[in-house]
This record gives structure tokens, C-alpha cells and sequence, in this order.
């Protein structure tokens, strides 16, 4: 038998081309292509007055200019509302280009085509639009006040409002021995891709076909969209995803304005066209998250049960709401974690302001719950005097308990019931991988050196691989190769390497023989996208149960060549062959010969197959039910998301004198499940991981009371270097199987950032003994916060003890 | 789409009436026109190289003068096509004296646009259309304030005043030689070829699939 890859930690294919600079993005494509420029709106809230457009015509190399009038049918209207909800009551998006009015800095209002980047850039500048600026609502204090609308026609703000509980948490917080109330904060930020978005499109002219490629988390969707802005039948576009520079959350979103105008032009011009975004661009015209405020209400007893939980927030979804409400209701139901409230109620508002759409950024909304779940856990430990880890035990959903229904419905609109998990196991794990128990001498003896340390922890779970359904295609060919397709695209995960394992252990030939394809609808025009930690669960799934399709075949058609039985055969290195009597064999791809009933050999594979004979010489050559062809295709879809998940221990240490925060430990316990690929997993969370410190310590989204995001580069904007992560992320694993697909695997992709702002709150808490309430938080916010407790101006922690 | 505008040209309502219907003189003050070829009673035939932006080529196309109502008013019927596209358009244009040294001249033009000179976008190609008619009219003052030369035609032939040139005849742009008095004459149809290469364009094209 083969050596199953499943579970190897094998090499990624696909790092052979991009360490090596040999990987293809959308801007290293279309050379012959003009390229596109924005005007954006300098302004976060104006009426537009005029566009005039004279002073570009003398930029040479100038093509064309399309503002808003250009724009007829389906182009005209507002950009699709993707995922519409009956609570979205006010739901908004921008058009393609503005149409009188603009609603944040950053919103295309004109678009330029010129002979190179350089020319439609002078073009840009060239263009002189007049704007009548209109008060703008920034941040969730002005949009909850609401003295000025974002859309006139929106009272109060308020996009949305929505609510769900389980029991009757306000009569358990009443009647509960202990209260507690918190006000808790995450301020915005955003993914942050190295490679912002990037669109290229050619127009066949003769054939009247539109090939699109475009850095993107779905080919499927911006297919369709463009499809249906143009006017186009869906036959008559092709999306390709060549490799992409990261998604994070922020590529899922379809279309963007560029999308659609760059086909647009490709077609009026008959000519190629790209846009290639610039860094300031993708700061102010992208997509950012996590800006939330939120009170929380909880009534525990003395063991630090809680009895009862009610939380409200307010989620800032910026100026439009293409994504509907996905991230609120994440962080609302979500916000649950590994715990079992006796009554849980939530209910949000979700508000426009003046400032870049809110769409889901890895983690999507469920490090805000988190934050707020954890938070208040420690807060509860605190209280009650008691350790951190004995309340959460003393809440965990304990695994005889699964699956465990929380009486509440989850994003996709199916029930929120947890699969499989193991909470006690996972943390005494984590317990022990970051010596929990031997932290109080470590901290005595920090402090006699002293230095001021601390520990924290953040639990989570997750429902990854959500729905509704991915596709997988798999052909062996007469070489014996193996081709590979899903719909789904790739941003840098690993997909190419880790599906070619499942197929190779499905099919039994080496996994050098797999070539896999991802996000070409021209390969597979059926799928969803790739987010919500789903594509191993979604199209790993799909690709294996493909894959046994053609197993089964092949053993079908290999039994009637050998005259065998198909029970007796066995798939050893791409070679069909009796168990036991290796002479007694047939190569895959000779097999892929005689699943073609062709009468030309016109290769040495064909001839090879002449010593065969397959077929009831009595049926047609393709049987009635059969297809020619050693391939198949089939779909995964399941019925709920799977829910993984982890809780991470950190240790930090907060300088005295400056307030700087140093991470002196990062410990992770993971449970996705069986991992295909134990490598790719523990990328993932070492990604994660970083991602999460930046928006823990370091990332937000600076923006002035007009508007203006005044931190709009790389040199504001602290992304994290490797040398603000720490040098070694300890990783345990736990392995609970889900009964849900084929596969027992669980979503890994998000998991790394989920939890992190909660643990180093709390590691952060731990050192300085005051209460942390708001991420994230920079060495001049601690230095503030030691003042004013200093002062005896307290946190926002009210309690109250019967 | 529609482009508008107005010019004042500093000459009699009657002489500049007369000077809009010379095509000795509109090919060489027309931007862009390269050959004009009378082929009938206030019909001509043109070629007109022009340049929307980057986007620029031949066009070859015909000039009609309808409803010609001395000197007030009058309609061109204008149809071209190049590789950059096509071009459709009918422009009516009023004269009105404001005193006995100036007129004040007004166009209208109802445009069609097609090809790929059509997929440029209307704010652009109006502007371009502004500018350019802008430009043709401060050429012609000037020609009619005597501060530029005026054309001569073709084999060094200056046409008669009016508009009815012989059918056949073929005016170029040559070397500019001739004086001041032929050229004060085709301003209209001047008016007109500016918005037939570049003006007229527009938005219906883009229209087109």
C-alpha cells in the first residue's frame, strides 16, 4: 500500500514558485493592457456638484474617462446587497461609480483609462470634481448619537437591528448572587493583503466572450457579477484566480467597483484593460472590521456558573452593507465560545458612518466575541477570587454534551449546534504547554528582578466550513497524471498541496502525479468561495468523494481487463493490481485508455491497452448510465457548519518606565480535527497568530473627526514585522474528529486570530492589575491607563454583590 | 448625447454667414481635416483625421447644409465613420448680429457615437468636443480680425464667395498663402466637421454591443 499522506506534513507545492518569485499574480499579467485609474473622493460625506474633465485631455496616452453617467442598465443601479437579511432593513451599497453623492473618503467617482499607469494617474489628478462637503458621522459615538445621517433617508443610522435569546437571561441575571456589567471595546482594522485587488479583462471581440482574472476569494461570484452587470449570458464569462497575495476576509467581497468597470472598458475600448490597486488605495477603498462597542450584563453564583448573560453592542458597518449583517451576527453568536450560560440574550444595532464598508476580516467578528466573552470571564475570576481557568472549566460544554445546541441561529441561517469538541482536554492541554500552574514563581521571580509580568488566556470556537456546497472534479488522464479541480480559490493556503494528498490517498498513485486547479471557472463553474475557514472542509470533501467515483471506476473497468474480481484489487503507485499477485496489473492511465472506447491508438497508451479487452460485447461501447472517460465529479454540501476550535495561553511583560508590551510566550492548542497536513495547519495559526498581535497591539484605523484616515500607509499603519512576533509559537493539537463529512476535518484558516486580542487583554490585565477593557492597546494607552488608575479613576466594571 | 455652446466672431452677421459656407476655407481651419470634395449643392465630402485622446484616426464621412435660411439659420447632416468608430450627428446652428461688427454664433448638436471612439466616456468626449470647437472658433476670429492668413485651395484656385462650389472640386490643406477676405467664408460647415471629428461625439455609443 502506499504510505498515506494524510497527515504528513509534506512540503507545499506551491512554495517552489513563490519563494522563488515564479508565482503569477493578476498585475504580473496583461502587459498589453491599458490601465485603469480611480478618482476617489477626498471627502467621507459630500454632494457631488460637477466633474470636469478638461484639464486630463492633454495628458498623453489618456483613453477614456466614464463617471456615473456612463453607466446604463444593470451598471446604473447599486452595486448587488450580496447577502440580504429580513433585519437589514436599511440596507445600502454604493453604485460603480458615485452617483451625486459620496459616502466616505476613498469612493470611486470617476475611473481613467490611459496607455499606462503613469498617464492615468496624471489624468486622475487632472480631473477637478466639486463637492459640497456634508457633516460626516465618524466613529460609533457619532453614529449612535446620530445628530447627522450617513444616508438621509436612514433614521438614526441604525442599518439593522437584531436580537436572539435562549432562555430568560434578564430573570437569571435578576436572581443571580453575583452581577457584573462591562463596557468593552475593539477598535477597526483591517486584512491588509500584501497584494491589494487587482482586475484584468479581455474582451474577445469575434467571439463575444469576456476573460476576466482577478485577485479574488470567489471567481464564481465576480463571474456572475459581471455577468449580470453587463448584460452577459454567464457562458459567456470566464473568471480565473492566478495566485493571490493574500484575501483575509477582504477579497470575498464581489463586485468590487473595479471589477465590473475594468470588463466594462475592456468591452468599450476593445481593448485589454487591468487595474493594479496601490496601498493608499486599498487603506481607503477597500474593506476594514472589527469596530464594536458593547455592554455586557452577567449574573453568576459563587462557583462563577453563569446564569445568566446579556449582551448589546454596537457594530460600525461603515458606509454601505454589501455583506449584509455576517460579521454582527458572528460575534453574536459566536461570542458563546466553549460556554454553556444558563440564559444568553443578545441584540445589536449595526450603524453606518462616514467610513470604509465593514465586510468580514479573518476571524469575522468572532475576535470581538471573544474579547467580550473572555473578558468577562476573567472578570468573573477576578471577582470572585478564583482562578481564571477553574471558572472557564467550570462553564465548558462538556463532551458527552455534543452535539450541543445553543438555541440560536448561526450565520447561514441553520441552527448553532456544535458538532464535536472537547473543552476540558483542550485546556488542560494548553494548561500544561504553557505551565500554567509554575507561573506564580516565575512571576515572583520576575518581579524580584523588577519586572512586571503577566499570563492570559482566550478560548474560542469556531464554525468553519459553512455551506452551502463545494464541487470537486478529478480526471485521470492516459499519462496516468491525475488533474485536479475545485471552484474555490486560493490565496496562499496550501490548496494545491493538500487536496493533491487527499486525492493521492484516495486514488493510490503518488502524489506527484496530482496537479491541482483551483478558481477557474473554465475547470469547475460550480462553488462558493473561500472563507469562513472552509475550503479543505467544503472542497477537501468534495475532491475525495470525486476521487472515489473514480476509483471506483477505474477498479470497475481495471476487474473486467484482468478478469478479476474488483474486490480483489488494490491502487499501489498509479498501478491497478491484484492483491497478492503483482503480476497482475493494469496502469491507471492504461485504465483511462479503455474507459474511452476510442478506435484510433495514437499514443503508446492506447497501444498498451490493445492487450486488453474490456466491455459486454453484447452492450453498446459506452453503456447506457456510463460516460467515456476516467473522471468524476461530485459535490459536498452538508447541512451545518463544523465547529473547531482552540484557546491560546500568552505570557507578556509590560516595561515599568515605557509601558512597552513584549510577548515572552505564545502557547496554542488547536483542534480542527484530523489534519491533512499538519504543516499547512500550523502555518495557518503561525499566520493567525501574527495577524491577531498586529490587531491587538498594534493595528488601527486612525481616523480624524472628518473622516480622513490619516494613517492610510505601511509607514502609520503597524503592521507587525516578525520581530513583534514572538520567535517560537508553541503548538499542541487536539484531533476530534466531526461526523459531519467524509473527511472528519474541521477549518483551520481563522483560527490563529480569533482569540489573541482576549489573551493578551488579559495577559495585560494580569501584569498591571487593572482592568482592560478596549483592544487595541498601545504602550502610550497603557502608560494613559496606569495614570488614571493611579489617579483612582476607575475602569468600566461595575459590579454588584446581594 | 447633446453638446451646446456659442461663439462670438467679430465680422457682420451677413459676411460671416457667407464665410461659414466656404469649404476652401474650412479645410485648412478645420483641426484635423485633411480633404473636402464637393459632390453636390451644399453636399460635401470630407476626410478628417481626429483624436479623441489616445484614441485617434481617419475618418471619412459627408457634410449635408439643410433648411438653410439666410442668415439666420441652418441644419448640417453629419455621417462619418474611421476605425475609431462612427459618427452621426445633426447640428443646427443660429446666427444673430449683435451689433454691425460682431455675430453671435450658436450650435446644438444631436450626436450618435459608435466604436471604440464611443466607449470613451460622455464627460470626455463633450469636453473634448468644447475645446476643440472652442479652438476652431478663436481660429476663425482671428482669420476674421485679420490676425491669421487666410486659405487657399487646391492648384492654387481661390473659390468664389458662397457656397455652391462646383461639384468635384477638391479642397485640401495647403501651405497657407491666400488673404483674408476668402477665408472669412464656411464657418458653419467649419462648425460643423469640428463637431463631425471630435465634438459630435458621444454617449448613445456607448450604447452599443
Amino acid at each position: 500500500m502506499t504510505t498515506r499522506l494524510f497527515g504528513e506534513p509534506i512540503r507545499r507545492v506551491e512554495d517552489e514558485r513563490l519563494l522563488r518569485g515564479d508565482g503569477q499574480y493578476v498585475d504580473d499579467l496583461g502587459s498589453d493592457a491599458l490601465h485603469l485609474a480611480v478618482v476617489r473622493s477626498p471627502h467621507a460625506h459630500a454632494r457631488i456638484v460637477d466633474i470636469d474633465v478638461d484639464a486630463a485631455l492633454d495628458v498623453d496616452g489618456l483613453v477614456a474617462i466614464y463617471t456615473y453617467d456612463d453607466l446604463t442598465g444593470p451598471l446604473a443601479e447599486p452595486l448587488p446587497l450580496l447577502i440580504p437579511h429580513p433585519n437589514l432593513t436599511q440596507g445600502r451599497t454604493q453604485y460603480a461609480l458615485a452617483k451625486d453623492e459620496v459616502n466616505h473618503v476613498g469612493e470611486a467617482v470617476a475611473m481613467v483609462v490611459a496607455t499606462d499607469r503613469y498617464a492615468a494617474e496624471d489624468a486622475v489628478d487632472r480631473i477637478d470634481v466639486t463637492y459640497e462637503p456634508l457633516p460626516a458621522v465618524v466613529g460609533l459615538d457619532a453614529a449612535r448619537r446620530a445628530e447627522h445621517l450617513v444616508h438621509d433617508d436612514v433614521p438614526g443610522n441604525v442599518a439593522a437591528r437584531m436580537g436572539q435569546s435562549n432562555g430568560d437571561a434578564a430573570s437569571a441575571i435578576a436572581s443571580a448572587p453575583h452581577r457584573l456589567s462591562l463596557d468593552l471595546q475593539i477598535e477597526r482594522s483591517a486584512s491588509t493583503p500584501l497584494e491589494g485587488r487587482g482586475v484584468l479583462a479581455r474582451w474577445d471581440t469575434e467571439a463575444h466572450r469576456m476573460r476576466v482574472w482577478s485577485s479574488t476569494q470567489t471567481s464564481t461570484g465576480v463571474r456572475a457579477a459581471i455577468a449580470a452587470k453587463l448584460g452577459l449570458d454567464l457562458g459567456q464569462v470566464d473568471v480565473m484566480t492566478p495566485d493571490v497575495g493574500g484575501g483575509f476576509g477582504v477579497k470575498i467581497v464581489h463586485p468590487w467597483p473595479e471589477e465590473v468597470m475594468v470588463p466594462f472598458a475592456a468591452r468599450a475600448l476593445g481593448r485589454p484593460v487591468k487595474f493594479t490597486e496601490d496601498r493608499r488605495e486599498h487603506f481607503v477603498s477597500a474593506a476594514h472590521e472589527r469596530a464594536q462597542q458593547h455592554h455586557v450584563e452577567v449574573g453568576f453564583d459563587d462557583d462563577g456558573r453563569i446564569l445568566g448573560l446579556a449582551v448589546r453592542f454596537w457594530h460600525d458597518n461603515g458606509a454601505y452593507t454589501p455583506y449584509g449583517l455576517i460579521v454582527p451576527i458572528i460575534s453574536s453568536t459566536q461570542l458563546l465560545g466553549p460556554y454553556k450560560p444558563g440564559a444568553y440574550t443578545v441584540e445589536f444595532e449595526s450603524l453606518y458612518t462616514n467610513t470604509v464598508i465593514v465586510t468580514p476580516y479573518r476571524g469575522a467578528g468572532r475576535p470581538q466575541g471573544a474579547f467580550v466573552m473572555e473578558r468577562t470571564v476573567d472578570a468573573i475570576a477576578r471577582y470572585l477570587g478564583k482562578d481564571r481557568i477553574e471558572v472557564r472549566e467550570t462553564n465548558f460544554i462538556q463532551p458527552q454534551e455534543m452535539p450541543y445546541d445553543h438555541g440560536l441561529v448561526f450565520q447561514d441561517g441553520k441552527p448553532l449546534i456544535y458538532d464535536s469538541g472537547d473543552f476540558p482536554a483542550t485546556l488542560d492541554k494548553l494548561k500544561k504547554l504553557v505551565g500554567w500552574e509554575e507561573f506564580e514563581s516565575f512571576r515572583a521571580q520576575a518581579r524580584a528582578e523588577g519586572r512586571r509580568v503577566g499570563i492570559g488566556l482566550g478560548c474560542y470556537v469556531e464554525g468553519t466550513g459553512v455551506g452551502p456546497y463545494e464541487g470537486g472534479h478529478v480526471q485521470i488522464e492516459t499519462s496516468g497524471k491525475v488533474k485536479v479541480a475545485t471552484g474555490l480559490t486560493s490565496q496562499g493556503q496550501g490548496h494545491q498541496t493538500v487536496f493533491a494528498q487527499v486525492v493521492a490517498d484516495e486514488l493510490g498513485v503518488p502524489i506527484e502525479d496530482v496537479e491541482v486547479v483551483t478558481g477557474d471557472t473554465r475547470r469547475f463553474p460550480y462553488a462558493v468561495g473561500t472563507f469562513a475557514s472552509r475550503a479543505a472542509v467544503m472542497s477537501g470533501s468534495a475532491i475525495a468523494l470525486a476521487a472515489r467515483k473514480v476509483r471506483a471506476k477505474a477498479l470497475h473497468i481495471a476487474a473486467d481487463a484482468l478478469e478479476v474480481d474488483e474486490a480483489d484489487l488494490e491502487i499501489v503507485d498509479g498501478v491497478v493490481q491484484v492483491r497478492g499477485a503483482s503480476k497482475n496489473q493494469i496502469a491507471l492511465g492504461t485504465v483511462a485508455v479503455l474507459s474511452n472506447p476510442l478506435r484510433y491508438a495514437f499514443d503508446r497508451a492506447s497501444v498498451a491497452a490493445t492487450q486488453f479487452a474490456v466491455g459486454d460485447p453484447t452492450q453498446p461501447p459506452v453503456p447506457e448510465g456510463q460516460e467515456p472517460g476516467l473522471e468524476g465529479r461530485d459535490y459536498y454540501s452538508p447541512n451545518q457548519s463544523t465547529f473547531a476550535n482552540g484557546m491560546h495561553a500568552v505570557v507578556v511583560e509590560t516595561d515599568p518606565d515605557t509601558a512597552e508590551i513584549s510577548i515572552l510566550r505564545y502557547c496554542v492548542v488547536h483542534d480542527c480535527g484530523p489534519m491533512i497536513n499538519p504543516r499547512v495547519v500550523e502555518g495557518q495559526i503561525h499566520g493567525g497568530v501574527a495577524q491577531g498581535v498586529g490587531g491587538a497591539l498594534y493595528e488601527r484605523m486612525a481616523y480624524d473627526e472628518h473622516g480622513q484616515l490619516v494613517n492610510a500607509s505601511f509607514m502609520d499603519f503597524l503592521m507587525p514585522y516578525v520581530t513583534e512576533i514572538p520567535d517560537t509559537i508553541e503548538i499542541d493539537h487536539l484531533e476530534t474528529p466531526t461526523p459531519l463529512n467524509p473527511l472528519g476535518i474541521k477549518g483551520a484558516g481563522e483560527a490563529g486570530v480569533i482569540p489573541t486580542a482576549a489573551a493578551l487583554a488579559a495577559a495585560i490585565e494580569d501584569a498591571e492589575g487593572f482592568p482592560i477593557t478596549r483592544m487595541p492597546i498601545s504602550p502610550s494607552d497603557l502608560f494613559e491607563l496606569r495614570r488614571l488608575h493611579a489617579q483612582g479613576d476607575a475602569g468600566s466594571e461595575r459590579s454588584d454583590d446581594r | 448625447m447633446r453638446i451646446a455652446g456659442d461663439a462670438v466672431l467679430h465680422a457682420p452677421v451677413g459676411e460671416v454667414w457667407d464665410a461659414l459656407l466656404d469649404p476652401a476655407i474650412l479645410v485648412r481651419t478645420i483641426p484635423g481635416c485633411e480633404r473636402l470634395e464637393s459632390t453636390g449643392e451644399h453636399t460635401y465630402a470630407m476626410t478628417v483625421t481626429a483624436g479623441v485622446a489616445s484614441i485617434t484616426g481617419t475618418y471619412a464621412g459627408t457634410v449635408e447644409l439643410r433648411d438653410l435660411d439666410r442668415p439666420r439659420s441652418l441644419t448640417m447632416r453629419i455621417a462619418a465613420s474611421g476605425a475609431p468608430g462612427t459618427i452621426g450627428a445633426d447640428v443646427n446652428v443660429t446666427f444673430s448680429g449683435d451689433d454691425d461688427h460682431t455675430t453671435r454664433l450658436a450650435y446644438e448638436a444631436d450626436a450618435v457615437v459608435g466604436g471604440t471612439v464611443g466607449g470613451v466616456g460622455q464627460r470626455m468626449l463633450t469636453s473634448v468636443g468644447r475645446r476643440r470647437a472652442g479652438e476652431f472658433f478663436t481660429a476663425v476670429d482671428d482669420v476674421l480680425t485679420g490676425q491669421a492668413p487666410a486659405a487657399a485651395v487646391d492648384g492654387g484656385r481661390t473659390p468664389s464667395s458662397g457656397t455652391d462650389s462646383e461639384v468635384g472640386t477638391v479642397f485640401t490643406a495647403p501651405a497657407r498663402t491666400t488673404g483674408r477676405d476668402d477665408f472669412s467664408k464656411g464657418l458653419v460647415v467649419g462648425g460643423g466637421l469640428v463637431l463631425l471629428g471630435v465634438v459630435a461625439g458621444a454617449v448613445a455609443s456607448r450604447r452599443r454591443r
